[in-house]
């Protein structure tokens, strides 16, 4: 009976028709192409599809991008009469901050979140192996993941800045006049997205780093909340600087550069945020190259 | 559907112990690199100031299964960790098919491995695991239901794979290291905690795929499991090769002559234990009093 062992990669119940033999292996087997850079990011694009968090995270964003527009324009438009003349003309000089960057300072909390789980996951369910065996080079891994998660986030976030400046440009136009054709007000609609995509990339680069999820979650939100809230305290303009070069507040590429508060303007903001992006990624990319998984 | 388990059982052993000749592998291309094959040379690994593999070198050989044995700690896991570029050797060279595993331009055409039984993101369905990694591959989706059909997992294809119990996701595993078709298998102890049912399945996949020219590595410290499922056997202690043939001959050479005659050859892959322990003996990490 064993004499007919050689015959089995021929037959029909042999590995998903698969024998090794040239003819016989499944055509469905082979790739279509050599893979490259364009398939690691289709299958990149599957993996965060394919998880609730990232459903769950973006509407999270979403509604309190939109929530945060209207409450921050509403009350203050209702104290308007209350307020003295410094106020108003502070106000009128930057709307399209009070628009966005309230929106961007608390709907940024579910993209830290989303960042470092969509690798820090990886590492703590073992899905990183799999990861490994299938592409054993680590730099396209991680170049596929940030950009495709760096994509999917400008592109939600875009779609949610457009209804947050019609509703807070509704809410604010009694008192103050933005417009979507105005390039100060575009920009702060375009630096809304690329404020997001960035936290998101530094979040990514913190879950790269501490690979749990947790840990890289606490470790995010402190750094974009409570950071910048001590550095502040500190006296002087060393404070000031300090605190207002943390990623958290290059929030200021969101406004129109008009309101004296802000120590950096929005060309400068977008500055710091890139190099926060570079140098996080930088080291996330020196940790995955040298640790093992 | 033929479910794996209704599949007649192949014996890839002629009844005296030894391989018959196979087909030679046509399906990957004459480039005068070996086909179907594992190699170590000298491969060392240290971890500070132990040694968890010492100079291994061992070739692994298509159309059969080899069996790699060790008590806990003897560097089974590193090994193979090792064989798939997961960590980076200290000195010595671990190739596949003449390449090491991260020059392989599509790896999982080559090499599929299962190290764990949960290698994937709980919240994933099964179907969408195997898809991102198919993608990364060129793979066409087609590819990842003939899969999840040849594991028998259709049912629960949709389900989050973090609601499989071990036996399914164990055959999740299964259908991702076969998913490239590749012509060496790798499995880290792949029927630890299965039912008898579950044994029996990874048991005849695993001769199957000897039977049809792959290279399977398996390790394992279930002696009865290997004594049934290895052609040879690769017996690591303390991260050294202590031994490296065939499973007849291992358990010949390392039993008393005359246990060995009087024990009937039906009866004596049960005899495994008693020469794995003898082998070993030196080398367990901590001996009972």
């Amino acid at each position: 009976m064993t004499t007919a062992v050689p015959t089995s990669t021929a037959s029909p119940m042999s590995l998903a028709t698969s024998s090794l033999a040239r003819e016989g292996r499944a055509p469905a087997a082979r790739p279509t192409h050599v893979p490259g850079r364009a398939d690691l990011l289709r299958g990149e694009w599957t993996k965060i599809r394919s998880v609730r968090s990232t459903t769950w995270s973006l509407l999270a964003m979403a509604v309190a991008s939109l929530a945060l527009t209207t409450i921050a324009t509403s009350l203050f438009t209702a104290r308007w009469p209350h307020l003295d003349a410094a106020t108003r003309t502070q106000f009128r000089s930057d709307t399209v901050g009070l628009i966005f960057q309230p929106a961007a300072s608390f709907g940024q909390v579910a993209v830290c979140v989303l960042g470092v789980l969509f690798i820090s996951s990886e590492y703590s369910t073992g899905m990183i192996r799999s990861t490994m065996l299938a592409a054993p080079r680590r730099t396209p891994v991680l170049a596929a993941k940030a950009a495709v998660f760096a994509a999917l986030i400008f592109a939600v976030a875009e779609l949610v800045a457009l209804p947050c400046f019609f509703i807070g440009s509704a809410i604010t136009g009694k008192y103050a006049s933005t417009s979507i054709t105005n390039p100060t007000d575009l920009r702060a609609v375009v630096g809304f997205g690329v404020f997001m995509a960035l936290t998101g990339l530094i979040a990514l680069a913190v879950g790269t780093l501490v690979r749990h999820p947790a840990a890289g979650i606490s470790l995010v939100l402190a750094w974009q909340f409570v950071v910048p809230a001590v550095l502040s305290l500190l006296p002087g303009p060393l404070g000031e600087h300090l605190s207002g070069a943390m990623p958290a507040n290059t929030v200021v590429i969101m406004g129109s550069g008009h309101d004296a508060d802000n120590v950096f303007s929005p060309a400068q903001g977008l500055g710091l945020l890139v190099a926060w992006t570079v140098v996080l990624m930088a080291g996330a990319w020196f940790s995955i190259r040298r640790r093992d998984v | 559907m033929t479910s794996i388990n209704a599949l007649p059982r192949i014996d890839p052993r002629s009844p005296d112990g030894r391989l018959l000749p196979l087909p030679v592998s046509g399906g990957f291309p004459v480039t005068g690199e070996p086909s179907n094959t594992i190699a170590a040379a000298g491969l060392t690994k240290r971890y500070g100031d132990t040694v968890a593999v010492d100079g291994l070198t061992f070739t692994v050989s298509p159309g059969r299964v080899t069996g790699f044995l060790g008590p806990n700690g003897a560097g089974k896991s590193t090994t193979m960790r090792l064989l798939l570029g997961l960590e980076r050797s200290d000195a010595g060279s671990a190739t596949i098919n003449g390449v090491p595993y991260a020059d392989l331009p599509a790896p999982l055409t080559q090499v599929g491995a299962m190290l764990e039984a949960k290698a994937f993101h709980p919240g994933r369905s099964g179907r969408n695991h195997l898809l991102c990694l198919a993608q990364s591959h060129a793979l066409v989706p087609e590819r990842v239901d003939e899969v999840i059909d040849l594991v028998g997992l259709r049912g629960a294809a949709h389900r989050r794979a973090g609601t499989y119990s071990l036996g399914m996701a164990q055959r999740l595993g299964i259908a991702a290291a076969l998913l490239g078709d590749p012509g060496v298998v790798i499995l880290d102890e792949p029927v630890n905690g299965l039912d008898p049912e579950g044994v029996l399945w990874i048991r005849r996949l695993m001769k199957r795929l000897a039977a049809e020219g792959r290279a399977v590595l398996v390790s394992s410290h279930l002696m009865n499991e290997m004594a049934v499922t290895a052609d040879h056997l690769l017996v690591v202690g303390r991260g050294r090769l202590l031994s490296d043939c065939p499973t007849d001959e291992f358990i010949r050479r390392h039993t008393d002559p005359g246990i060995y005659a009087a024990t009937p050859a039906i009866a004596r892959p049960a005899l495994l234990e008693e020469a794995f322990l003898r082998v070993t003996a030196a080398s367990v990490e901590y001996a009972g009093q």
